[in-house]
This record gives C-alpha cells, sequence and structure tokens, in this order.
C-alpha cells in the first residue's frame, strides 16, 4: 500500500540523514522534503478520488490480536495532509534556522522520523497501531526538545516531556489491554458497533483518556507543554503546536462515539478541556516570552478542542474538525514567525518585538493575519470556525455539561482574543529601547535566500488563513468528508458571514471585551514563579531520586554479608506472606515419618548446628560431611540409591577438597564478621529457614498434573534401552542438561586450575622482587 | 512430606543462610554446601513420595524418577562449585594472608556522593562545566 | 602423607585395579541399575585420590596421568559426539540405538548408544577430580608450604 511506503520513507530519510549523510545535513532535509511533498500529494490525490477508505493490516502477532492496520478515511486524510504540508513548510524554515548550527544533521533524522511516526499515527485504525506511533512521537519529541543537549533546562525540560507522556502512554497501553482482552478488538469501527458498556468499558475509557491527557498537556497534566519550548523554534511549531499534541485531540476524536456516553466521560473530558482553556489563556496573557505567550495558547487551544469533540455531537464534531485544521495552520505560522523575529532580534520579549517591524516588516505583517485568525477575527479562517463551535454548542442539547462547555468556550475565547491582541499591541508599539536591535543585526547579515526562506512558511501561513476565510463555504465543503468519518452525522458547512444570530452576537462581545483586556495587559509583568504544575513535577521527580539515592545507601554500603542478607531476606518474604494469606492449613498434611528417618534426620540436624556454631575450619568441613553422609543414607531410605551413591562419593571428595584448601590457612579459626551483628544475622537466617520449608509445601500441594515421569517409565526400556530411569532420564530424555551439566563441571575445573597457576605466578613475581630487593 | 524432612530443610537453609552472610570464604563455602544439600533434600522431599528405586521390574510403588535426576546432577554441580569457591578461598590466602571478602569501594563511594547530593545540591557532570 | 610400604603396595596392587574394574562395571550397568557415569567416575576419582593420600602421582597401570586436562577435553567430545551422532544419519539430537550381539562364553549382550554419552560424562567427572589433585593438590600443597614470611 503506497501510504505504508510512504511512512516507511519517512524512517528512510530518517536513517539516512543520521548515518549516510552527516556532513551533508541539507541534502538530508531536501531528500526529506520530496517525501513530505510527496506524501502530501499521495494523500491528496487519494482524498480526491475515494470512494471507500483502502485499508491494510500487517500481520504482526495474530494469536494476540495485535497488528497494524491502517485506513485511511476523510480524517486520517485531513491529519496527514497537515503533518506533511506542515512538515514541508517547518523543515524548509530550518534549513535557514539551523544555518551554521551543527546539531541540523540531528534535527533532521529526528524530524523526518517523528513525521513518519506521526503520519503512521493518524492513519492507524486500530488503538494498538496508533499506540505504536505514539509512543514514538513521545521519544522523539523528547530526543528533540532535548536536542541542545548540553542545556541543563532542556535536558529537565526534556525529561518532564517525556515521562508526562509516557506515564500516559502507559496507562493507554494498559486501557487497550483491557478492551482487548474484554471485546476481542481494538479497531475503532469494531469497537463503535460493539458500543461496550460496563465497568471495565469505562475503565478502559478513563485510561485512554489518560493518555490523550498527557499528550494533549490538558490539565492536570499541561504543565510539560510550555518546557518543552526549550527546543529549536521548529520544533515547537511543528511537534507542541501543529501536531503531536494533537494526537491526543485524534484519540479523543476517533474514540468520542465509541465511549461518549459511557459513565462520566463526557464531563470529565468536558471539565478538564474547559479548565485547561482557562488556565492557559491566563497565562498566556500574563507571560513575557512570545514563545511562552503561544505555548500557553495551545494548551488553551488544545483545551477548546478537547471540549469540543468531548461534547461530540455532530456539529461540534465538525466545528472541532475545522478548529483542529485553523489553529494547525494559523498556530505554526505565530510559531514560525517568532522563530523569524528571534533569529532577527535575538530576543522574544514581548516589550522588544516591536523593534520587528523595521527589520522584517513582511514576517510582521503576516504574523499579525496569523493573531487575527487566532483571535477569531473576520475574515480570517479562525473567525469562521470559532464561529461554528459556538453555533454547535448553543446547539447541543447535553444539559448542566452543555452550559458548562458553552460558558467555558465563551471565556475561553476572551482571553483568547486578549493574548492575541497583547500581543499585536507588542508588535505594533515602538519598543523603548532599539538599540540592541541595531547592535544585534550588525553582526548577523543572513543572505537575502536565507532571510525569504526564513520568512515563507509564515506568509504561506497568514495567506491560507486569510484565503481559507474568505472561502470558507469551499473549505467547509472539504471538511465534510473528515467529520463524517468520525461520525456519519457530521456534515455541516462554514461561511465567511452566517448572518445575524446569537452565535455572531456573542462572537462581537467576546471580541470587545477580549480586546480592551489585551490592550491594556501590561507587557513587562514578570512571573517570577515557576508554574505549579511543574514544581509539583519537579518536587516529585527530585524526591523519587533522592529516595532511590536513600535506599541505595542503606542497601549497598559496600558489605557483600549485608547485600546476600538483604537478598535472603526479600527471597523469604513472598512464600512468607503467601502462608499468611493462605493459612497454615498444609502444615497438618506433614506426616510423622519412620523412626529411621527421623533418627537420620535428627543426625544432619546436629550435625549442621555444628557447622554454624563451631569456628574452626576443618572442623566445619568434618560437620559438613557429616551432614552430607546422613543425607546419603536419608535417599537410601526414600528409595533413590543412585543418589545415595553419588552423594557418599561426593562428600568424600569434598572433604578432601576442604582439606587441600586449607592446608594454606595457617589460622585454625574464622572471624566473626563484626559490621553485620550477630543477632540480625540470626534473625534472617530464621525467616529463611522458615520461608523455605513453607515454599517446599505448597510446592508439592501445588502439584495439578502427573508427573512427567510416567511418560518417561513407558518410553525407557522401548526407546532407550534402560530399566534405570533416572540414568535414562540423565543420558537420554533429558540429556541435553547433562551436556551442559558436564560442561559446567568442566569449567569450575578449569577454573580451579587457572586459580592456582594464577596464585603461581603471584608467588614467582614476589620472589623475583624480594631477590631483586635482597640483591 | 514428613515432618522430619521439612525440619531438616528448615534448619539447613537457617544454617545455610546463616553461614553465607560471613566475611570468610571458607564460611561462605560451607554455607554453600550446607544449602545446597538442603534444596537437594527439598527437592527429593517435595518432588515425589517414598518409595522403591525407580528401576523397571522392581515391585511396589516406584518412586518419581525425575527428581532424582535433578538432584543428581545437582550433587555433581555443588561438589564442582564448593571446590571453585575453596580455591578461590585457598587463593586469597596465599596473596593476602586470609581468606575474608572486602567491602565493595566503588559502592562505598557510591554511597558518599547520594550523601553529597544531598548536602550541597546536584553535582553537575564534569561534561556539563566545560561548556 | 601415609609413608608406609604396605599400604603403598596394597593401593598400588590391590585397589587400583580392583577400583578401576568396578568404576567401569558401575558405568556400564548404570543404565539397568544403580550406577552411571556420575557414580562410576567418581569411585574412579576416589582411587585416585586414594594414590595421592599415600604419596603417589594418580596412575593406571603404572602410567601416570600427566594431563588431565586432555582428558576433560576427550570426555567433553566424546558425550558431544554421541549427541550429534544421530544427526548424521537422519534421526534427533541423543536418539538412542539399541545393539544386541552375541559374545562368546557370555551370551547375548545389549549395547545401547547412550552408553557413549555415559562414559562422556564418567571421563569428565574422573578429568575433575584428577584437575582437583593436580592443581589444588600437588601445585597448590607447593605454595601452601613455602615460607610465607614478607610475601603476601
Amino acid at each position: 500500500m503506497v501510504f505504508f511506503a510512504a511512512v516507511v520513507a519517512h524512517f528512510a530519510v530518517a536513517v539516512l540523514a543520521l548515518i549516510g549523510l552527516r556532513r551533508r545535513p541539507v541534502i538530508a532535509a531536501c531528500a526529506g522534503l520530496v517525501v513530505l511533498a510527496g506524501t502530501a500529494l499521495v494523500v491528496a490525490t487519494q482524498a480526491i478520488g475515494a470512494t471507500s477508505a483502502p485499508r491494510k493490516t500487517i500481520e504482526w502477532l495474530p494469536l494476540l490480536g495485535f497488528n497494524f492496520t491502517f485506513q485511511v478515511d476523510g480524517f486520517a486524510v485531513v491529519m496527514a495532509l497537515l503533518v506533511s504540508l506542515l512538515g514541508f513548510g517547518v523543515l524548509a524554515f530550518s534549513i535557514a534556522y539551523f544555518e551554521h548550527d551543527a546539531t541540523f544533521t540531528r534535527f533532521v533524522g529526528l524530524f523526518m522520523a517523528f513525521a513518519g511516526s506521526m503520519t503512521g499515527l493518524v492513519l492507524a485504525e486500530d488503538l494498538f497501531t496508533m499506540f505504536i506511533f505514539w509512543e514514538l512521537t513521545s521519544v522523539w519529541s523528547f530526543l528533540l526538545i532535548g536536542l541542545h543537549d548540553k542545556s541543563e533546562v532542556a535536558r529537565r525540560s526534556a525529561v518532564r516531556a517525556l515521562l508526562t507522556t509516557g506515564a500516559g502512554g502507559l496507562c493507554m497501553l494498559v486501557g487497550i489491554g483491557l478492551l482487548q482482552n474484554q471485546f476481542d478488538t481494538t479497531s475503532f469501527a469494531q469497537l463503535r458497533d460493539l458500543a461496550p458498556t460496563g465497568t471495565m468499558a469505562s475503565v478502559a475509557a478513563s485510561l485512554l483518556l489518560l493518555g490523550a491527557f498527557t499528550k494533549s498537556a490538558q490539565f492536570p497534566f499541561h504543565f510539560w507543554l510550555p518546557g518543552a519550548m526549550a527546543a529549536p523554534t521548529p520544533v515547537s511549531a511543528y511537534l507542541h503546536s501543529a501536531t503531536m499534541v494533537k494526537a491526543g485531540i485524534v484519540l479523543l476524536a476517533r474514540t468520542a462515539p465509541i465511549f461518549g456516553d459511557t459513565g462520566v466521560w463526557r464531563w470529565w473530558v468536558v471539565l478538564a478541556g474547559v479548565i485547561t482553556m482557562l488556565i492557559g489563556g491566563w497565562r498566556a496573557l500574563r507571560e513575557t516570552d512570545a514563545k511562552l505567550v503561544l505555548a500557553h495558547s495551545t494548551v488553551s487551544q488544545l483545551g477548546l478542542l478537547t471540549v469540543l469533540f468531548g461534547i461530540g455531537s455532530p456539529y461540534a464534531t465538525y466545528a472541532g474538525v475545522a478548529h483542529l485544521v485553523a489553529h494547525a495552520i494559523f498556530k505554526a505560522g505565530l510559531f514560525l514567525g517568532v522563530g523569524v523575529i528571534d533569529h532577527e532580534l535575538g530576543t522574544r520579549d514581548v516589550s522588544k518585538i516591536g523593534a520587528a517591524r523595521r527589520a522584517v516588516p513582511v514576517s510582521v505583517v503576516a504574523i499579525g493575519a496569523c493573531l487575527l485568525s487566532m483571535a477569531g477575527i473576520i475574515p480570517l479562517f479562525g473567525f469562521a470556525t470559532k464561529e461554528k463551535a459556538l453555533v454547535a454548542l448553543l446547539d447541543a442539547e447535553f444539559g448542566l455539561v452543555g452550559s458548562i462547555a458553552l460558558w467555558g468556550i465563551v471565556a475561553g475565547s476572551v482571553l483568547s482574543v486578549a493574548y492575541s491582541v497583547r500581543l499585536l499591541h507588542a508588535l505594533v508599539r515602538t519598543p523603548n529601547d532599539s538599540a540592541s536591535h541595531d547592535q544585534h543585526h550588525a553582526h548577523h547579515e543572513a543572505s537575502v535566500l536565507m532571510r525569504s526562506t526564513l520568512a515563507a512558511p509564515v506568509v504561506v501561513a497568514a495567506v491560507v488563513s486569510l484565503g481559507f476565510g474568505f472561502a470558507a463555504s469551499t473549505v467547509g465543503s472539504w471538511l465534510v468528508s473528515p467529520s463524517s468519518a468520525l461520525d456519519v452525522k457530521a456534515v455541516s458547512k462554514l461561511a465567511l458571514w452566517p448572518g445575524i444570530n446569537d452565535a455572531l452576537l456573542i462572537s462581537f462581545v467576546v471580541i470587545a471585551i477580549g480586546a480592551v483586556i489585551g490592550w491594556k495587559a501590561p507587557l513587562e509583568s514578570k512571573l517570577a514563579q515557576q508554574p505549579r504544575g511543574e514544581r509539583v513535577f519537579d518536587v516529585v521527580y527530585d524526591s523519587t531520586i533522592a529516595g532511590a539515592k536513600r535506599i541505595t545507601a542503606v542497601i549497598q554500603p559496600g558489605s557483600l554479608p549485608i547485600y546476600v542478607g538483604i537478598t535472603l531476606l526479600l527471597v523469604s518474604i513472598a512464600p512468607i506472606s503467601a502462608a499468611f494469606v493462605d493459612g497454615f492449613g498444609s502444615l497438618s498434611g506433614l506426616t510423622s515419618g519412620t523412626a529411621l528417618e527421623a533418627s537420620v534426620s535428627i543426625i544432619a540436624i546436629v550435625m549442621a548446628i555444628g557447622v554454624a556454631v563451631l569456628q574452626s575450619r576443618f572442623t566445619g568441613a568434618m560437620f559438613l560431611g557429616g551432614v552430607g553422609y546422613a543425607i546419603a543414607a536419608l535417599f537410601a531410605l526414600r528409595g533413590a540409591p543412585d543418589l545415595a551413591v553419588t552423594q557418599l562419593l561426593v562428600e568424600t571428595l569434598t572433604i578432601v577438597v576442604f582439606l587441600l584448601a586449607l592446608r594454606a590457612m595457617t589460622r585454625i579459626t574464622t572471624r566473626p564478621v563484626s559490621r553485620f551483628p550477630q543477632i540480625t544475622r540470626m534473625f534472617i537466617a530464621a525467616t529463611v529457614g522458615i520461608a523455605i520449608p513453607l515454599l517446599a509445601l505448597a510446592a508439592r500441594d501445588a502439584r495439578t498434573a502427573p508427573s512427567a515421569s510416567q511418560d518417561y517409565f513407558a518410553r525407557s526400556v522401548d526407546e532407550a534401552g534402560g530399566r534405570n530411569v533416572v540414568n535414562v532420564i540423565l543420558v537420554d530424555f533429558r540429556g541435553f542438561d547433562t551436556m551442559g551439566e558436564i560442561v559446567v563441571l568442566a569449567i569450575a575445573a578449569l577454573g580451579v586450575a587457572n586459580l592456582v597457576r594464577a596464585a603461581e605466578q603471584h608467588r614467582r613475581a614476589a620472589i623475583s622482587v624480594k631477590e631483586v630487593a635482597g640483591s | 512430606m514428613s515432618i522430619w524432612a521439612f525440619a531438616l530443610i528448615a534448619v539447613l537453609f537457617a544454617v545455610g543462610s546463616y553461614l553465607l552472610m560471613e566475611r570468610s570464604l571458607t564460611r561462605v563455602a560451607l554455607g554453600v554446601g550446607v544449602i545446597g544439600n538442603g534444596v537437594n533434600v527439598l527437592i527429593i522431599a517435595s518432588g515425589s513420595d517414598a518409595g522403591e528405586a525407580p528401576i523397571i521390574g522392581r515391585e511396589g510403588v516406584l518412586a518419581d524418577p525425575l527428581p532424582q535426576a535433578l538432584v543428581l546432577t545437582a550433587i555433581v554441580i555443588g561438589f564442582a562449585l564448593l571446590t571453585f569457591l575453596m580455591t578461590l578461598a585457598w587463593r586469597n590466602w596465599t596473596i593476602t594472608g586470609n581468606d575474608e571478602v572486602e567491602d565493595d569501594v566503588e559502592d562505598r563511594m557510591i554511597t558518599r556522593r547520594a550523601e553529597q547530593t544531598e548536602k550541597l545540591g546536584d553535582v553537575p557532570h564534569p561534561e556539563d562545566v566545560q561548556t | 602423607m601415609i609413608k608406609s610400604k604396605i599400604l603403598e603396595e596394597l593401593i598400588d596392587r590391590w585397589l587400583t585395579k580392583v577400583g578401576t574394574l568396578v568404576a567401569i562395571f558401575i558405568t556400564f550397568r548404570g543404565h539397568n541399575a544403580p550406577g552411571g557415569g556420575f557414580a562410576g567416575g567418581l569411585i574412579l576419582g576416589a582411587v585416585f585420590v586414594l594414590q595421592y593420600l599415600a604419596g603417589q602421582q594418580p596412575t593406571i597401570r603404572r602410567k601416570p596421568i600427566l594431563n588431565p586436562e586432555r582428558l576433560l577435553g576427550f570426555g567433553l567430545l566424546l558425550a558431544l559426539v554421541t549427541t550429534a551422532a544421530p544427526l548424521f544419519v537422519g534421526g534427533a539430537p541423543l536418539e538412542s540405538y539399541i545393539w544386541s550381539i552375541t559374545l562368546p562364553q557370555i551370551g547375548k549382550v545389549k549395547i545401547v548408544s547412550s552408553t557413549f554419552f555415559d562414559f562422556g560424562v564418567f571421563f569428565v567427572v574422573v578429568a575433575v577430580v584428577l584437575l582437583v589433585l593436580t592443581f589444588l593438590g600437588t601445585r597448590g600443597g607447593a605454595i601452601s608450604h613455602e615460607p610465607t614470611d614478607g610475601v603476601g
């Protein structure tokens, strides 16, 4: 399938950039441009000629129901177009932006990998496929935020973004697993037909929501997105405004028809969206860094989209798709525009960017147009889509939650008008100190080509915002297919001038109030504090790391006996706790045993205690041998003559080995350890001594199937020609194990030989040193 | 399983783990030996009932041969392991004059670094200081 | 070390020969009665230990075994060949083949191919004991009995 090939082509360019063309990143970037344009072309032609949505499944783990499934329906087409067209613009911009920047190679590679993952994500037809690409985008995003890896801020922000989205992704995976387990499918279409209900469905839906909220920076996970602005401008423009953060919205859009009426899904989504919209808008009004203003405005706009898809009525879905497109266009333009100003002036401070009017007039005009689109001013595209959103919410009948959504959006719109106007104000105002700009400009002579390359995508975004505004009805008809792919009833239209209605009146009031607030809003206001969400995250993160270090300091003090003690204690926790849960009933199954068995066992027990109590090495070895002989007798009693013979011989040889080694050890007794208190060691030993027999008992009672030996008994004489089944198992049925075992024996013996050789060498070296010293 | 096997396993594991937590390698080797015996008894006692030797043609109920085969190899491997350990202890003695396990200096350094970080804040990586 | 002429003689004349025979017998009969490569190997190993304790080199038929590492390799190779051999005649690894042959005086004898595997195990076990005796015993002892003053 051609779409799949397109996704693969993205990754191919990524590999090429990261490995093959490290020294010629511009060539790699051009290859990337070709791939992006080609993808856009393929998708566009598909959309024009399509009568049905083509589907493709690539089997991965069919037994578990995990396959890669892609489907190119209307919504996928519009998203894929956004991804590749915006990608084209941003990549073109970055060629100029990264001039003289050594990180460009890495940027191109990661950028193309990201674009490929994002295309895969929007084309995914089931949750599992989506999840794979979803996690990939998280990883690329992490690497791109931390592109300047020498910067502490960049690294911290990258970690914050990764951990937040990664945690959400894991929740999502659990949700997907629940759905797969319960309904045997993760396909969007099949789930929609099944219309899952019940507790399991609500839990799964909530987990998926956590994924969507973290990815799209919805309250309370809104903090990571502004932090991600540590990334270079093209990254912010592409990932953190236009595409990746939309992944959560895509998930919402895809799952709203499935879970819209499940439990408190709608309440949760709408409330999170409204809160996010208001927090983002409020912070955008107060930031002084233009890029951070845009970041918070993105958070706020994502809240609006969340509300629209959360309401999920046909009109709202249509409005959501329309506004998603509008936002992607104007926000990409705005980010790149701020990038142009930053590149030119060396500052993004809203009190200083007024100087850009003289430096880059064309870009400033384009930025202005994008700002007006964001504010929702006629005749730009943002006006048409926001009108549609208001109409949809006025129209929807969802009781209280509908009203919250409506008035939330009204309040949010006031704020979005306000922060847009505030930025406009910053741009038209003459800054206090224009000197710094000239100074900066003096040693920053970019070529005309480069400067127009920088400005072009901004201008294109502005022109498209304006053109789509005037052609609102045409564009609106294009959007019917995408939104009806989500909801068959979501058929509506856009208009440049909808006529006087309630929504329009609300809009006028909103624009008037917002404009006044925005114009009056101070440009210099300082935000001394780090955002609260970020602080909470940092506290949790730092205390986790500090806690880990403290635990490491306690359990890894460098003493081997203590390590062993901790390990033994942990090993015995599981059987003991299991015994407490299940009760000690299995103890009653113990038999009294024969007198012979009792006496042999008592001998072994006494000998074993002797090994522990006596400090002399030699006596210890003798007592160990005694334990072994007693156990050999026990084996003989239990019908294991092979074991008895082997054990007898091995114990004899063990004593000999101990004697050989102990010849050298001139101090007969060992010193007790000092740092590890005796009483603690005894406690741990007792715990192990209680835990392991309980485990043995449980293992014995847990048997459900007959022993594998029955088969061995049946086959032993005919197939292996032996009557001693133990031996037949060793040399025939389980001969491979024995083969491995004699290899272990050989290695141990060679180890012994080489240890002795090493000691000989050491001794020779010591003697020759002594001779030299003596002579 | 008889009460005697149960008690024997308990004592062997307790004694074995007590010895494992010592510093002297000889004592550790003794511990490995004792615990190895404990494991063997455990497998035999929990894996099968007592019976006649599992040789086809014998009268009566035959014991399960599979645990026996497992334990047979375990006995011999245990011997090889003990031999290696004792050679290690022996070599330690010929070189340093004792058979005790020293503290791991690297691990102590990690602990100290963690304490330092808590007092002074995060110590930047040397690479960051350069740039 | 044991320094007794009679004992030396005893070990040399009787124990070594009888022990070797017993070890081989135990290994052979392991397929049908208690015994096998591990037990047989350990018995022969015990014989060598006695020789060592009597102050002698491990010998078989008065020839000292100088290179136990070679014996170790031989045992491993024998076991490996037995494992892999059925592959060459189209069987599964470790598949057993049973031949019945009639020997004069003794009668019908059944030989199972896995007996060769058991002898591989036998040689490995013997070699392990020999390695321990030569290295930890003889060569290690030489170090242990040196005066240690000033060294280590």
